[in-house]
């Protein structure tokens, strides 16, 4: 592999590393507040799920994008 | 895993995988509407009316916590068709030979499929609204202060990409970790990726269908 390639290689696997380093973090203050709240108000646990899905999917819709980035980036080697 | 490539052609139609299984995944749940709704029955229902009941029952409840109890059952019928038909097509991909065998692809791993499924999000959202708030609907682009307009017109743009763009990037994605990890480690190892991805397809069969009644409770909800 010549060293054009694999400054290629190097670049998918950042892609994607960075776009879950920030998102991962995030999705953990999600669940740790949403987990909190339960404790507080177990009879609101339903409400809480529906509304901790839907932040971590909005989260992970970030991640995603670096994946395809990086699945983008791995089609050109 | 063969993305596209036409398995072979209806004049200037290329018929692909993908299409054949979302065209037998349709085929599929209109038989089971069609067969499980015949003869029903007030009293003593019969096993397949009880689930089918539980199953529309349990949709309209859910969406009923976001849209409210009328306006989840207005829009219940594209709702829940789009639940039911990601979550099928999701779990079409756990099937054995899915991606080997030609004519058998999940469709929600490509991104045709999904962005046409944002596209009817896309519509419902803006029909919905015109058809709940009438001639106000265009109103609310410039609501708090007019500059606001190209950032929401550009939202409204928005919505749909991201969420064609995370069901395919989730499914795909699925898709090539469970390929590699049977390449890898060809037993017992899959089987748990597998478990996963049957969690993982439910939820976001789930996003994709709550995101949507999100936009179209923002679209329809009433003017003060």
């Amino acid at each position: 592999m010549g060293m054009a390639e694999a400054i290629v290689a190097l670049a998918a696997a950042l892609a994607i590393g960075i776009a879950s380093i920030f998102p991962a973090y995030s999705q953990g203050k999600v669940g740790a507040a949403a987990m909190e709240s339960i404790a507080r108000q177990p009879e609101a646990a339903g409400d809480i799920r529906t509304a901790m899905i839907l932040a971590m999917a909005l989260l992970e819709a970030l991640t995603i994008y670096g994946l395809l980035i990086a699945f983008m980036i791995i089609g050109k080697i | 895993m063969s993305h596209g490539g036409a398995l072979f052609e209806i004049g200037p139609i290329q018929v692909t995988s993908v299409m054949t299984t979302s065209l037998a995944i349709t085929v599929i749940l209109s038989l089971i509407a069609i067969l499980g709704t015949r003869n029903l029955k007030v009293k003593n229902p019969g096993r397949g009316q009880k689930a089918l009941e539980y199953i529309v029952g349990g949709l309209r409840d859910f969406f009923a916590q976001i849209l409210g109890k009328k306006r989840a059952t207005a829009f219940l019928p594209v709702l829940g068709t789009l639940f039911l038909f990601i979550l099928f097509s999701n779990y079409s991909g756990l099937l054995p030979g899915a991606g080997k065998i030609p004519g058998f692809q999940p469709p929600t791993g490509h991104l045709g499929t999904t962005v046409g499924l944002a596209i009817i999000t896309f519509l419902t959202v803006q029909i919905g609204g015109f058809k709940y708030n009438g001639i106000h609907y265009p109103a609310h682009f410039v609501k708090p202060v007019f500059f606001m307009l190209p950032l929401l017109l550009l939202e409204e743009v928005i919505h749909p990409l991201s969420l064609s763009l995370r069901l395919y990037g989730n499914i795909y994605g699925e898709e090539t970790v469970l390929e590699k990890i049977s390449e890898l480690i060809p037993l017992l190892a899959p089987i748990i990726i597998m478990g996963l991805s049957l969690l993982f397809g439910f939820i976001q069969a789930l996003v994709f269908t709550m995101l949507s009644s999100i936009y179209i409770e923002e679209a329809t909800a009433e003017e003060e």
